[in-house]
């Protein structure tokens, strides 16, 4: 079988149109095949974080031009680097899926706040999306916890860091929003199965 | 991968719209007490409810704590204690009344039930030494709760246990004068009793279960009431159809939330999981009342002819949402009417819109009965008797379960109020209609034999 290289990717570029296809061309063009993909649009900005594996003689220096060339000059940002797959020290390679939503009036500071409780903690947020209506701002984290952290303990700490800023917090497991939300059985559910 | 409109509309559920369970209730047998010595029968009960009952709180803390929905009632139901009464009499009942009641402390849980008698067909000396002790363990136990059923779709109507039973609860009442009769609150009168009710104050173990199970109710009116009301306001000419639909997905969301809990308690406990009871249960509390989903929907005086109508869709529809939810619903799963327990509904009893009669009629396509109904304390045997029969008729006839929890208050007439406080709530002294006009009838006796229906084999 032949040896193949894997990298990881990230791409910034203001949204428009088309975009998806021009990143994936050159990749499929550089006979990569795209093995993860995450994009999502922030306030006018296209981003995604991708993993691609290619033939051995591939070069992260010859994908970051094959992917440039099919941008306007210097309309994107890319990084391209050689995928590792060993998780770096400190990283949770095991946990429990919570949800943490915070909302109230945006100011400057709850990210900092509320983000740095969690390092402490020692969790990872996997998924970090937010909703504006009007001046209120909600944040909706999907975290990984590792199993040794005391839930409830961190539960109040995250709320004496954040009403001082008129903040309020929720932190639930991610099944009572799964039970809730998708139709395949709760047994299913709590055994870690998803639906079909 | 969950959608942030799902997160959100859960969390408003469980923050906003008073989503929570119920009660989480452990089923015990105690059948394994029996004993020649009443003593030892205590003893063992006591020894058994301790041992399987010792994390049941723990659990359901830690549930909370986990998934962020409250778990308001952490609860027992033993199997039929009239079983371990079999063979002695004196104050046996009382003691092991007693037995209950410390059993029921010592593992932090504030009710019991099981102090119960199946009579639909007869009464043995043990069911009768049972119901004659009601009285003195009602009105002197905290957290025991009481059920008889005098009916069945198979067996139809015992006549004379509705008419020993009706004298038993003014002697209830009687015997706890000094908490206005609350004493009364503590039993329900069944026909047609599920065996895996969750919800007190009926709740028991029935003969068909297992060694041990655990049974949930979930709750949510509040929740309904508000998608009825979200539902209205981006649509105002929603017909009665897109409300039974609104109906419908809110209550499978509800159930689902209940299912998780049930099993999660199971499986930390090391104990099976038997059923989720989707009934709609309201507390005094407002934005969390039955009545106001009703009122929701357009009835703006509950009790107005329509009335029966909201609740027989609200049922239907809770049950259609339920089933395809969970393969284990069970218990009574409708919609109560706990009249005391709902504020909508208690103050449409003390406006003189909803009346005995009306309510009655409601109980024909909800769960359960006339529940937690107050009566003037002069009330005659025979007019409890005949409430509990009509409702008997309803249940035995339409092969549904009706109960009737009635409070005769001593010293109260028509009209005055009652307040028993927390979550069983105040209310008006209803009116009686024709106290006394079918007296000739009801002390006839016997049995009403079981109604067609019955007889499907």
């Amino acid at each position: 079988m032949e040896k193949e290289v894997k990298f990881v990717m990230s791409i910034l570029v203001a949204d428009h149109p088309g975009i998806m296809c021009a990143i994936t061309s050159a990749i499929t063009d550089q006979g990569g095949n795209i093995n993860g993909i995450r994009q999502t649009v922030v306030e006018g900005y296209f981003s995604i974080i991708l993993t691609a594996t290619f033939a051995a003689a591939a070069s992260a220096e010859a994908l970051h031009a094959a992917v440039t060339a099919n941008f306007p000059p210097g309309e994107a940002a890319i990084v391209v680097r050689p995928y590792a797959p060993v998780a770096p020290d400190g990283a949770i390679t095991g946990g429990t899926t919570y949800i943490l939503v915070i909302a109230g009036p945006d100011r400057p500071g709850i990210l900092r706040a509320a983000t740095g409780c969690l390092a402490r903690h020692g969790v990872n947020i996997e998924d970090w999306s937010y909703h504006f209506d009007g001046p209120q701002v909600t944040y909706i984290g999907v975290l990984t916890v590792p199993r040794d952290v005391a839930v409830a303990a961190m539960r109040e700490a995250l709320g004496a860091t954040l009403s001082p800023l008129g903040i309020t917090c929720s932190l639930q497991h991610e099944n009572i929003f799964r039970a809730t939300s998708e139709i395949g059985p709760v047994k299913s559910i709590l055994e870690g199965r998803y639906a079909t | 991968m969950l959608r942030e409109r799902d997160i959100l509309a859960t969390l408003r559920m469980l923050r906003e719209e008073n989503l929570d369970v119920r009660a989480v209730t452990l089923g015990i047998n105690l059948d394994d007490c029996a004993d020649r010595d009443i003593r030892t029968v205590a003893r063992a009960l006591r020894a058994k409810i301790g041992r399987v009952a010792a994390n049941l709180v723990d659990v359901c803390e830690d549930l909370t704590a986990t998934y962020g929905i409250a778990i308001v009632n952490k609860r027992i139901a033993v199997s039929p204690i009239s079983r371990l009464l079999e063979g002695h009499g004196g104050d046996a009942a009382m003691l092991l009344g007693e037995a209950l009641d410390e059993a029921a402390a010592a593992v932090r849980v504030d009710l019991i039930g099981g102090f119960t008698a199946l009579v639909h067909k007869g009464i043995t000396p043990g069911e009768r030494l049972l119901i004659e002790s009601l009285p003195r363990v009602l009105s002197t136990t905290r957290r025991v709760c009481a059920s008889v059923n005098i009916g069945t779709t198979r067996a139809g109507i015992q006549v004379d246990a509705v008419n020993l039973v009706s004298a038993t609860i003014l002697r209830i009442a009687a015997a706890s004068a000094s908490s206005q009769g609350f004493g009364a609150a503590k039993l329900v009168v069944f026909a047609n009793a599920p065996e895996d009710n969750p919800f007190m104050a009926g709740a028991f173990l029935g003969c068909g279960e297992a060694e041990t199970v655990i049974n949930v109710g979930v709750s949510g009116p509040g929740v309904v009431k508000r998608a009825i009301e979200r539902r209205l306001a981006d649509a105002p000419e929603s017909t009665l159809d897109d409300l039974a639909e609104t109906v419908k997905h809110t209550a499978y969301r509800v159930t689902r939330a209940g299912e998780l809990i049930a099993r999660e308690a199971a499986n930390r406990l090391g104990i099976p999981f038997g059923i989720v009871d989707l009934s709609l249960a309201p507390t005094p509390r407002v934005g969390d009342s039955v009545g106001e989903i009703y009122q929701a929907m357009g009835i703006d005086k509950l009790g107005a002819p329509g009335t029966t109508a909201a609740v027989a869709l609200l049922n239907d529809a809770v049950k259609k949402g339920g089933a395809f939810a969970s393969s284990s619903v069970g218990g009574l799963s409708g919609a109560f009417i706990p009249v005391m327990e709902d504020h909508a509904l208690s103050d449409a009893v003390s406006k003189g819109w909803l009346t005995l009669e009306k309510l009655e009629a409601m109980t024909a396509v909800c769960s359960v009965g006339l529940d937690m109904i107050l009566l003037p304390g002069d009330t005659p045997a025979e007019t409890i008797a005949g409430l509990i029969l009509d409702e008997a008729a309803i249940g035995v006839t339409n092969n549904k379960t009706t109960a009737v929890r009635v409070i005769p208050v001593p010293g109260k007439s028509t009209g005055d109020r009652v307040d028993f406080g927390g979550l069983f709530g105040s209310g008006t002294i209803a009116k009686v209609n024709c106290p006394d006009g079918a007296q000739r009838f009801i002390r006839r006796g016997g049995r009403i034999p079981a109604p067609l229906r019955g007889l499907g084999n």
